[in-house]
């Protein structure tokens, strides 16, 4: 045991230093290459991307939206065609970084803390904040009076710096941009900041919401282009300069029903704005400042995954002893149930439980649904091991049993089930092993356990690397005491002593 | 006492007993031999329930057993299938203790789970078994910690300790080293003397001679004869009967 601790802490030191000392490919960008290649690769994230970038109704396979035209007449000025490439949001800026496109363009905000990684072009467009409320809502009028209130934003927006500095409101943080409008129109939100595109899109339509108040703050939104590569930022800046004195750029945001007085700001505004002085403290931060931050959300998913663990043991057995000595309806019942959760993946069980049964009148908090999602699943999974364990207990044994009176249920608690319960052990403990890991799916619901609380603070941060390293110790550090655990257990079973 | 009679058994299309009759007395003991795959396991099974029968039926001290053609059988049939293996104690070739209970957890197994017997007296009982079969010392020994006739002597005090009216012993020397199953055969011949009920299936031919009352010859599914161990050893009447014991006495 100590062994493997010793090899471990020699692979995880040598990973770093390899990190460390791999350079940084000074990716040799400018516009010959772009030239040469024929298009320009611009990365953003189309999902749920409306209607900055996203897939068209008609068309999926086609990608609209004022960024993907805005995209389009930069790339018409190089003398090129656009292409997109599709990112995670969060991990744009890292993308960038590692030279996966040559420019990055998804309504990424212009901060100076940004700025010490990247190169922004001139803003393109100028964003306001709008709070959005439900219909029938009559206390909150505008942002200040958004204090004991559940407020959703995006990860790294803008609109999370605003509601922080406000103090004491109850922030979710969303990774889509339909699920904080989604849980608003159910209740599950008092109101909802965001960027107004998003909100124009998104909220304007929808019967059940309506906007509160004037848009709040004010930003840019800029090209982020990697450091170095000056002259695609000047290429740009110049296109930008052009597009918005022709015209172009004006009739592209009137298309989207994006287009305010305040874009007229744009010309005055070349430079960029100054702000964010929170982050920049946040970037500097020493790492301990977010233990406590990581330590909750290491907390939420022991929580949620032992919680799963113990439904999925519980449930598994009972899907097993259906299966295999139910009468029929219920036995095939038990085999659907098992086929039916092994065949699909659990992030649609979750979306489906969180986002779906709403649709029939069932709403369940993200806690509830984490603990049904991931627990019915893995049941399906432990179900199988237990089958598995069972079948290999030989016949001779439930004969023995038998002939001496037991009947089929005592038969199977008192002498088959503890057979195969431990030959399943190693099964079921590298399955709470794995659920473990799989528990980070649930930041899709809403919940904000570890792994979401490393997006939330690495994207808004940029600190991918130490934060990263951190997290997966967290990781190891509950999962390797579980599979010692595991061991020691699986002895114990085998009746080895000492 | 049990009355065999009519019985049908089918694997499948296969027919192995097509209408077998046999009466045994209380305290009898009787020994089943024939050639490998003659039936003598499977008519054992169907004593206890383990295998279903197609045609005939099966009396157990008054307690009936009944052909069952369906895949399930009925509640009525399994509660009867229960009684009678409350009465009849089954040793198996491959002694199928449970390897997760010791051999006194083994031994009190049926009584305290199956007869509610509370535990205390269950354990002195299961203790006097171990002291008869000279296994006192391996009380807490687990199955595998034991040898074969050691595990095949728990067997059947494990199938005593339910206390039994008949004992129905399946080729219980048959995989055991040769220097083992003196040890068992004792213990056997031990229980035959207290007068208990036994049917034997066992290709041991000298103590099917010494012990049996009444020696059963099985060839196909058939009884081809039965008799004294005297008139079937030394002056059998069927001509498959003495190609049998020829054979099997040459090995
Ligand atoms: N579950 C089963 N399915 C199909 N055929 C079976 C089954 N059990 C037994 N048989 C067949 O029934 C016949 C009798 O088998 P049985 O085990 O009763 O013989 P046996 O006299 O005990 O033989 P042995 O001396 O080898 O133990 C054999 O032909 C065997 O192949
Ligand atoms: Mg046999």
């Amino acid at each position: 045991m100590k062994h493997t601790l010793r090899i471990f802490s020699l692979l995880l030191g040598l990973a770093i230093v390899l990190c460390w000392a791999i350079p940084r490919q000074p990716e040799e960008g400018g516009i010959a290459k772009i030239k040469e290649r024929g298009f320009l690769l611009w990365g953003s994230d189309a999902e749920g991307g409306a209607p900055y970038v996203f897939p068209s109704p008609d068309d999926p396979s086609k990608l609209i939206g004022f960024e993907v035209d805005l995209a389009g007449a930069i790339a018409r000025e190089l003398g090129v065609k656009a292409r997109q490439s599709q990112n995670a949001w969060d991990s744009l800026v890292p993308a960038l970084q590692r030279g996966d496109f040559d420019f990055a363009m998804n309504g990424i905000e212009i901060t100076p803390q940004r700025k010490q990684e990247i190169l922004f072009s001139a803003p393109y467009y100028i964003y306001t904040e709008q709070l959005t409320v439900r219909k029938d809502e009559g206390v909150i009028q505008s942002i200040e009076d958004l204090k004991g209130k559940k407020v959703g934003t995006l990860s790294g927006a803008a609109a999370q710096d605003i509601l922080e500095d406000i103090g004491g409101v109850d922030i979710k943080i969303y990774s889509g941009q339909v699920e904080p409008y989604e849980d608003l129109a159910l209740g599950r939100l008092d109101a909802v900041l965001l960027d107004l595109p998003i909100a124009a899109y998104y909220a304007k339509p929808n019967p059940m919401l309506k906007y509160a108040g004037p848009p709040a703050g004010e930003g840019f939104y800029g090209i982020a282009i990697r450091k170095g590569d000056d002259e695609l930022k000047r290429a740009v800046d110049e296109i930008l300069l052009r597009l918005l004195k022709s015209g172009e750029l004006k009739s592209i945001y009137q298309k989207w029903d994006l287009w305010n007085e305040k874009q007229e700001g744009l010309l005055l505004n070349l430079g960029g704005p100054a702000g964010g002085a929170r982050l920049e403290e946040s970037r500097n931060a020493p790492l301990h400042t977010f233990f406590p931050m990581l330590l909750k959300g290491a907390g939420i998913t022991i929580f949620i995954s032992t919680a799963s663990m113990a439904l999925a043991i519980s449930l598994g057995l009972a899907l097993t002893v259906l299966r295999l000595y139910g009468r029929p309806p219920l036995s095939s019942l038990a085999t659907a149930y098992i086929e039916l959760y092994r065949g699909t993946p659990l992030l649609i069980q979750l979306y489906i439980l969180y986002y779906g049964l709403p649709n029939i009148g069932i709403s369940l908090s993200p806690v509830v649904a984490a603990f049904l999602g991931l627990g019915m699943n893995y049941a399906a999974y432990e179900a199988e091991i237990y089958r598995a364990g069972i079948m290999s207990v030989p016949k001779g044994q439930t004969e023995a049993a038998f002939s001496l009176g037991m009947t089929q249920t005592v038969a199977l608690r008192r002498v088959v089930l503890p057979q195969a319960l431990r030959i399943a052990t190693p099964g079921i403990t590298n399955d709470f092993i794995a659920l473990f890991k799989d528990s980070s799916l649930v930041s899709v619901i809403a919940m904000v356990e570890l792994t979401k609380t490393y997006g939330i603070l690495a994207a808004s941060t940029l600190r991918f690397f130490e934060l990263g390293l951190i997290v997966a110790l967290l990781y190891l550090a509950m999962s390797y005491p579980l599979s010692v655990f595991a061991r020691r257990l699986e002895d114990r079973l085998k009746g080895v002593k000492g | 006492m049990i009355r065999i009679s009519g019985l049908h058994k089918y694997f499948g299309d296969q027919v192995l007993f097509s209408g077998v009759d046999l009466d045994i007395q209380k305290g009898e003991v009787v020994v089943l031999i024939g050639p490998s795959g003659s039936g003598k396991s499977t008519f054992l099974r169907c004593i206890n329930g383990l295998e279903y029968f197609q045609k005939g039926e099966i009396h157990v001290d008054g307690i009936e057993l009944h052909s069952i053609n369906r895949t399930r059988p009925g509640k009525k049939d399994l509660e009867a299938i229960r009684n009678v293996r409350l009465k009849v104690g089954m040793v198996f070739q491959q002694f199928n203790l449970f390897p997760h209970m010791t051999a006194l957890g083994n031994i009190i197994e049926g009584p305290v789970t199956v007869l509610g017997i509370d535990k205390a007296s269950a354990v002195d009982n299961a203790v006097a078994l171990l002291k008869r079969i000279n296994l006192e010392g391996k009380v807490d020994c687990r199955p595998e910690e034991l040898s074969g006739g050691e595990q095949q002597r728990v067997a059947i005090a494990r199938a005593l300790a339910m206390k039994p009216g008949t004992m129905l012993f399946d080729e219980p020397t048959s995989s055991l080293d040769p220097e083992m199953v003196g040890e068992v055969l004792s213990v056997i011949k031990d229980l035959v003397n207290d007068g208990m009920t036994t049917i034997i299936a066992t290709h041991e031919m000298a103590f099917a001679r010494e012990v049996a009352h009444r020696v059963i010859v099985f060839d196909k599914g058939e009884i081809i004869e039965t008799g004294p161990p005297e008139e079937i050893f030394t002056n059998p009447k069927a001509e498959r009967t003495r190609t049998f014991l020829r054979r099997i006495l040459k090995d």
